[in-house]
């Protein structure tokens, strides 16, 4: 198990610079998610750490040691497709052995380690069977255990999850978390789908552009966010705009159009948008920050409410609640939000 | 199903009934004067299958078509590698360069070996000038099958160019990731890989050199002998319809049985793409 240094790291393709001077440390042992829309560079950083592409500049560690000039086969990595990439021509057994005879392992430690790995993943009694006979589920697995009999240093998971139905794919998650977890090994996860992301993550690495806009666990990077785009991609936001009036101790005192707010930031002076939640809006006085509004639409979504919400100065508010209480389109309603769960960034027209 | 009538008919009339009389065509008598007469006779099958000369005739046919189908594998199959992983203007060209050849009639590019490959053309001129001596590169097997292969090496690239298009980048990448260098890379995945692409490949440059008519005579001359110039030999020197058509059948019966051979062992090599 290694720990990946990524420094500078940039790659560029034509005139579009896919990675942009990429800073990052990712721990022995640790999973880390790389999140973003497409085109924000997440798949090419894994194929620079996977050796599949070579940077223009900036280097690359596994556990101190450089390997950014090292082909793939010398990096010691395992790697799954989102398409399994199996050898259709070979065998299940013969795809999983495949990495052990690479690297020249007596036929009897092959025979071995491959039969206990197809049990760990409870494939055993399928070794025969060639990938098309198999469903994507057991693909998944064998592709799984295919990179990790080799016990590598790192392993690289490219959108694994993508082809799988809604149901199968929340069980995989658990499952690769939980593989990850007893192997202790070193992982990246390359996804668009942030709920996968917050599941599986010990720490996010949320990417534009080619360039690192949030670093942190799911939670940090969900109540928290550093940017109003960081927001706006991870959950769904409200987004107040308005002034600070004062600060005290990360403490903001924020004019806008329904009264003074009181919320936190890192943000001093100057325009800015507060973050809520649709979770963290009640109906109701009970918070001090208070917002009088109208129903426009309510949507049922079995477990909850979902408003949109019509406030002062053309303030568009969406709240989501339990269905203990229900309000109907059209009535007069008043929502509070705590401080504690206000977060006040830099305006949009600023950007990261 | 209506749109599949014209091809049908077009079939039937220019393929099927001009067969089918050529099957009937081989089982008629060969009178002293005039190409056939309307008996029934088994004698021009038997002259056909029991003249050795015959025999050594189909050898060597297929003896040259098998050489031309391996030699135009291991050409062509660079070719295709470098084809798809050309991208954009590069590959355009890889195609057009590719393709070309086959927009002129194999005629004039029969005439065009024959200013290379002749005692005086442009290669023994060139020996000649450094002192060497000439060589018989024309008017011998080895000049027919450098023509054959020339011509149909494309259509072996072509094939095996779409087998390897279906190769996922990915799978190549995996092999590297488990410790698989290039070359590993290349015979343990993409080769296997390919083999529907080279057993097309194989079979069609095969059936194509086998029924070569130009080539071998242009570039074999009176010295090379093959099958369809003994067949039209027989056909319009000698006359003789019913064994020029007896000649036609065997050589059809026998290409065909070694292609299902081919195709059987085909098919087991490639049994992991069986349901």
């Amino acid at each position: 198990m290694a720990s990946i240094t990524l420094r500078e790291l940039t790659k560029r393709f034509e005139s579009v610079v896919a990675v942009d001077r990429l800073n990052l440390e990712i721990q022995e042992g640790e999973l880390i998610t790389l999140l973003g829309p497409s085109g924000c560079g997440k798949t090419t950083t894994l194929r620079l750490i996977g050796g599949f592409e070579t940077p223009e500049a900036g280097d690359i560690l596994f556990g101190g040691r450089a390997v950014t000039w090292l082909p793939p086969e010398r990096r010691n990595i395992g790697i799954v497709f989102q398409n399994y990439a199996l050898f259709p021509h070979l065998t299940v057994r013969e795809n999983v052995a495949f990495g052990l005879e690479m690297r020249r392992e007596p036929p009897a430690a092959i025979r071995q380690r491959v039969s206990a790995i197809l049990t760990k993943v409870q494939l055993a009694g399928l070794e025969r069977r060639y990938p098309h006979q198999l469903s994507g589920g057991q693909q998944q697995r064998v592709a799984l255990a295919r990179a990790l009999v080799t016990n590598p240093a790192v392993l690289l998971l490219d959108e694994p999850l993508a082809n799988l139905d809604a149901k199968l794919r929340e069980e995989m998650r658990f499952y690769i978390r939980g593989l990850q977890r007893e192997f202790g090994i070193t992982t990246i996860y390359v996804t668009h789908d942030q709920a996968e992301a917050m599941v599986l993550a010990d720490r996010i690495a949320l990417m534009k552009d080619g360039r690192l806009q949030q670093l942190g666990p799911a939670e940090t990077i969900y109540r928290r966010p550093s940017t109003p785009w960081v927001a706006e991609f991870i959950g769904l936001s409200n987004f107040i705009p308005g002034t600070v009036a004062a600060r005290t101790d990360g403490r903001l005192s924020v004019r806008t159009a329904a009264g003074l707010f009181a919320c936190s930031g890192d943000v001093a002076a100057g325009e800015v948008m507060i973050m809520v939640r649709p979770e963290a809006l009640h109906f109701g006085p009970q918070h001090p920050n208070r917002i009088a509004g109208v129903v426009r639409e309510r949507v049922f979504l079995g477990n909850l409410l979902d408003y949109q919400i019509d406030g002062p100065d053309g303030m568009r508010l969406r709240v989501q609640a339990d269905p203990s209480r229900i309000f109907a389109p059209g009535e007069a309603v008043e929502v509070s939000f705590a401080p504690a769960d206000a977060w006040a960034v830099g305006p949009r027209a600023a950007g990261p | 199903m209506l749109l599949i009538l014209p091809i049908i008919l077009f079939l039937i009339v220019f393929f099927l009934i001009p067969y089918a009389n050529m099957v009937y065509m081989s089982f008629l008598m060969k009178p002293a004067e005039g190409a056939y007469v309307r008996q029934f006779t088994l004698a021009n099958y038997a002259r056909a299958l029991g003249d050795p000369f015959h025999w050594k005739v189909l050898r060597n046919t297929f003896w040259y078509s098998i050489l031309t189908a391996a030699i135009a594998l291991v050409l062509g199959y660079p070719v295709a590698y470098h084809l798809t992983r050309a991208s954009g203007r590069r590959r355009a060209w890889l195609l057009v360069l590719l393709i070309s050849p086959l927009l002129v009639s194999v005629v004039v590019r029969s005439f065009g070996w024959m200013i290379l490959l002749g005692r005086v053309g442009l290669i023994n001129q060139l020996v000649r000038s450094y002192g060497g001596p000439e060589l018989a590169l024309m008017y011998n097997p080895f000049g027919v099958v450098v023509g054959l292969v020339h011509v149909y090496v494309p259509f072996m690239a072509l094939a095996i160019a779409g087998a390897l298009q279906n190769i996922s980048p990915d799978m190549e990448r995996a092999a590297r990731s488990l410790g698989a260098g290039q070359w590993r890379v290349f015979w343990r995945v993409t080769w296997p890989l390919s083999l529907p692409g080279v057993f097309a490949g194989t079979l069609l440059v095969f059936i194509l050199a086998v029924s070569s008519y130009v080539i071998p005579i242009l570039l074999g001359g009176s010295n090379v002998l093959v099958m369809p110039m003994l067949i039209v030999q027989m056909l319009l020197d000698a006359f003789n319809w019913p064994l020029g058509s007896a000649l036609s059948m065997v050589l059809f019966g026998l290409t065909g049985a070694l292609l299902w051979l081919y195709v059987k062992l085909l098919n087991r090599a490639l049994r992991w793409s069986q349901p």
